[in-house]
Order: C-alpha cells, then sequence, then structure tokens
C-alpha cells in the first residue's frame, strides 16, 4: 500500500485547538440546520429553514436566479465534494450540472420531507456515483483490466501540505463509500451528522458511527510505521 | 466529569463537548491518550487540504444555459400537451392509459389484419404466377407440335402406306385426350396432374409427328 510508507508527520499537524464535532458551524451559508446548533441561537434555525422553503418555492417557480442563489451558495462546495468523490475537476463540474438540471426536473415532486438543499446534496451524491459507475464501465468496454476501480486524481493547486493531501486522497479511496460519503461531508465539507443522515438516508447514529469507523481505518493507513514515528519523538 | 482510557473511542464516536474537555485533560497525563487524541485530530487538519473552493464563473454560465434549454424543451412538451390542462393528474393518467391501450389495440388489428390480408393475396399470387409459368411454355410447346402437325399433313390426309394410316389413328386418338384433358384443366387449372398428362400427351403426339416426318425421307 503507497500510503503506508509515508510517514506523516503528525505531531506537528495538531492544532491545539480542541474540536468539538457537534458544535461547529462552519458555514455561515447553511441553509437549512436539520438539528439546532449547540449553542448557536435557535431563531438563526428558523430563519434558515424559511430561507430554506423559500428558495426551494422559487426553484419550483421556475425562477432562474433561485437557482442562480443555490447556485452561489452551494456551488463551490458541491463542486469541492464532486471533485472529492469523481477526481477531476471537470467531472465534478459536469456533475454540478447534471445535478441542477435533475433539480429543475424533479423540484415540482419536492414535498420537503427534508430541506431543499440536503435534498440537492443527495441528488449531487447520486449523481457523482452514477458518473463513477458509467466511468468504470466505460474503462470496462475500452479495456479488459478491470483491476483499477479508484478514479485518477488529478493534480490541483499545492496546498499548505500536497504530499498529506495526495496520501488522504488514495486513503479515502480505499474505504467504503459510505464511509468515504461521510467523512468527506463532515470533515471536509462541514455538515452535521443530522444533514448528513438525510443526504445519505441514514440515521445520526449511523453517521457518527461511519464517520467513527472511516477515521480509524484512514489512521491505519496513514500512520506512519512506528519505527519513523519513534525517531520523530 | 472523569473519564479513563476506557472512555476513548466511544468519546471519538459521539462524545459531548464535555467529555471531549474531560478526555483533553485526561490526555494531559496519559501519554498513549494524548497520541490517540493528536492522531485523531490530525484526521481533521487533514481533511481541510481536500477543501479548494476556487470557482470558475464559467461554470455557472454553463449551468444557466443548460438550466434554460431543459425549460424551453419542457415549455415545448408542456404546449404539445396544453390540451389536457384542466384536468386532473389521475384523470390524465387515466387518459393516457385508454389512449395506448386504444392504440395497442388498433395497431395490433391492424397488423393482424394485413397479415391476414397479404397471406391471402400472397397465396392466389402465387399460384395465377405458377399457372402462367406452366400455360406460357405449354402454349408454345402447342404451337411448335401444331407447325409439325402442318408439315405431316400431306402424308396424313392421304395415308401411303399402312404404318402411316396407323399412325393417322394413333393421333386422332392423341388430339381427342388432349381436347379432354384441355377441358378438365380449363376447368380445374391448377391440377398438376392434369397437366403432368396433357404433357405427357404432347410429348406423345410430338414423338409421332417426329416418326412421320423421318418415314417421308
Amino acid at each position: 500500500m503507497g500510503t503506508m510508507g509515508l510517514a506523516l508527520p503528525w505531531k506537528a499537524r495538531i492544532t491545539s485547538a480542541l474540536r468539538e464535532p457537534a458544535a461547529v458551524g462552519r458555514w455561515g451559508t447553511r441553509v437549512k440546520p436539520s438539528e439546532e446548533r449547540t449553542g448557536g441561537p435557535a431563531g438563526a434555525s428558523v430563519e434558515a429553514a424559511s430561507e430554506d422553503a423559500a428558495l426551494a418555492a422559487a426553484c419550483q417557480s421556475g425562477d432562474l436566479r433561485a437557482y442562480e442563489r443555490l447556485y452561489a451558495m452551494h456551488g463551490p462546495r458541491m463542486k469541492n465534494l464532486a471533485r472529492n468523490v469523481l477526481g477531476s475537476a471537470a467531472d465534478a463540474e459536469d456533475a454540478v450540472q447534471e445535478t441542477f438540471l435533475k433539480v429543475q426536473r424533479s423540484v415540482a415532486s419536492f414535498r420537503g420531507q427534508a430541506s431543499f438543499v440536503t435534498w440537492t446534496y443527495r441528488i449531487l451524491i447520486n449523481t457523482c456515483y452514477d458518473a463513477r459507475r458509467s466511468r468504470l464501465r466505460k474503462k470496462e468496454v475500452t479495456t479488459d483490466d478491470d483491476t483499477e476501480e479508484m478514479p485518477r486524481m488529478e493534480p490541483r493547486a499545492p496546498g499548505a501540505h500536497p504530499s498529506l493531501r495526495m496520501a488522504l486522497e488514495r486513503a479515502l479511496e480505499k474505504l467504503t463509500r459510505h464511509q468515504r460519503d461521510v467523512f468527506l461531508l463532515y470533515e471536509v465539507e462541514g455538515f452535521r451528522h443530522a444533514e448528513i443522515a438525510g443526504m445519505l438516508e441514514i440515521t445520526q447514529a449511523a453517521s457518527k458511527n461511519t464517520l467513527f469507523q472511516a477515521k480509524k481505518n484512514l489512521r491505519e493507513m496513514l500512520e506512519p510505521p512506528r519505527s519513523s514515528s519513534a525517531e520523530l519523538h | 466529569m472523569n473519564v479513563t482510557c476506557k472512555d476513548r473511542e466511544r468519546i471519538f464516536e459521539d462524545g459531548t463537548a464535555a467529555e471531549w474537555m474531560a478526555l483533553e485533560a485526561h490526555a494531559a497525563g496519559c501519554v498513549k491518550c494524548a497520541e490517540e487524541l493528536r492522531a485523531w485530530k490530525s484526521l481533521s487538519v487533514a481533511a481541510k487540504e481536500l477543501q479548494d473552493y476556487s470557482a470558475r464563473p464559467e461554470l455557472w454560465t454553463r449551468i444557466e444555459r443548460a438550466l434554460i434549454e431543459e425549460d424551453a424543451r419542457k415549455a415545448e412538451r408542456k404546449s404539445w400537451l396544453s390540451f389536457l390542462p384542466s384536468l386532473a393528474a389521475g384523470w390524465q393518467t387515466a387518459l393516457a392509459g385508454a389512449f395506448v391501450l386504444i392504440l395497442t389495440v388498433s395497431v395490433t388489428w391492424i397488423i393482424r389484419e394485413s397479415k391476414g390480408h397479404s397471406s391471402k393475396q400472397d397465396n392466389s399470387l402465387l399460384k395465377s404466377a405458377a399457372l402462367k409459368e406452366v400455360e406460357s411454355p405449354e402454349t408454345a410447346y402447342e404451337k411448335a407440335i401444331d407447325k409439325l402437325a402442318a408439315e405431316a399433313k400431306p402424308q396424313l390426309d392421304n395415308p401411303a402406306t399402312p404404318l402411316l394410316a396407323n399412325y393417322h389413328e394413333k393421333l386422332l386418338v392423341l388430339d381427342s385426350a388432349i381436347a379432354d384433358l384441355r377441358a378438365q384443366a380449363g376447368l380445374n387449372p391448377s391440377n398438376a396432374q392434369l397437366r403432368y398428362q396433357l404433357l405427357a400427351m404432347y410429348q406423345e403426339k410430338q414423338r409421332t409427328l417426329e416418326e412421320i416426318l423421318e418415314a417421308r425421307k
């Protein structure tokens, strides 16, 4: 396994700030929280809920500006999520466009069982996996080699720790679909478990447990060999 | 709140803010828990490496165009079905179902009818074509034999030998049989057996005429 040999200086990356998973509200643009924010004002969630409902109603009426607002609020995050699932920026853009078209086609049947944004992300995730499957089918038709099922990760703009990002991308591909989705939605995109539960149609407890399993597996995959770890001390 | 090493994984999975703080306090004096806590939190830090929210303005333009095109297609479909606006969705579905049913039954009926008709036509066509194929060489053959008969006629009208007189008799019998068979074939033109018998008679008449002409030499 390629990532096992990567000695990641874990200690160097640890921040002193304590992360409280249930209390983090990193996204000011979040439209409707499906659970109360810990410590957050109750009025904010009501406001977000009504904004979500208004957005859904505007989209149902065919108002193109509503779709533009949806894109302005979630487009970059949708593209980033798709990019992390599909491994390519071009495929991610296609998936986002397809998601908007699917939303437009079926918005009339949206009854508000979940939040509109949650529903949109559910469509995006399904679209991404449809794209992965169709890419795999195409690959099987063109070549007999079916050994590589993972998407080939395209290089992106260099971040602070490119080797860490690459190792994480490879490790994520080795997780189960649900583990990968929950990790990306929670840790990368900052959604709460209640929102993730709505997107993936699972329970909140399942979302928490899946995240726990995902992180355990990632830790095992990314953990530096004990010997090199000892050298860092 | 007092936590121990045993609580660590449970807190990782579903700990409250107070439990996380208690675990931090515990980790300050526990090397193993401190290491685990650092590694656990590092994953969250590493996850930030996967955040790239640089947006291309062209993407919205592309999506907008696709949405407008889809809208236009939708409107086109709607206008096509505009004669159904006042009906409820249930009635529209029922109407559509009835239409499909009628269409299916009609198409099936038309296909069956046209099949039956064409097979009938085909049979009669085949019969008449086959009959034509038989009758046209038959006529040509008859004409050729008539020519032979015309050549042999002077000898037969005044037979010089008893052999020629016998040939004359034989030809009269053959002509009578041919006339009978032709009459029967006229009544039942597709009877192949009659056609074979007629052919045999003609062949016999041809042989007889050839023998007469041979005898003349």
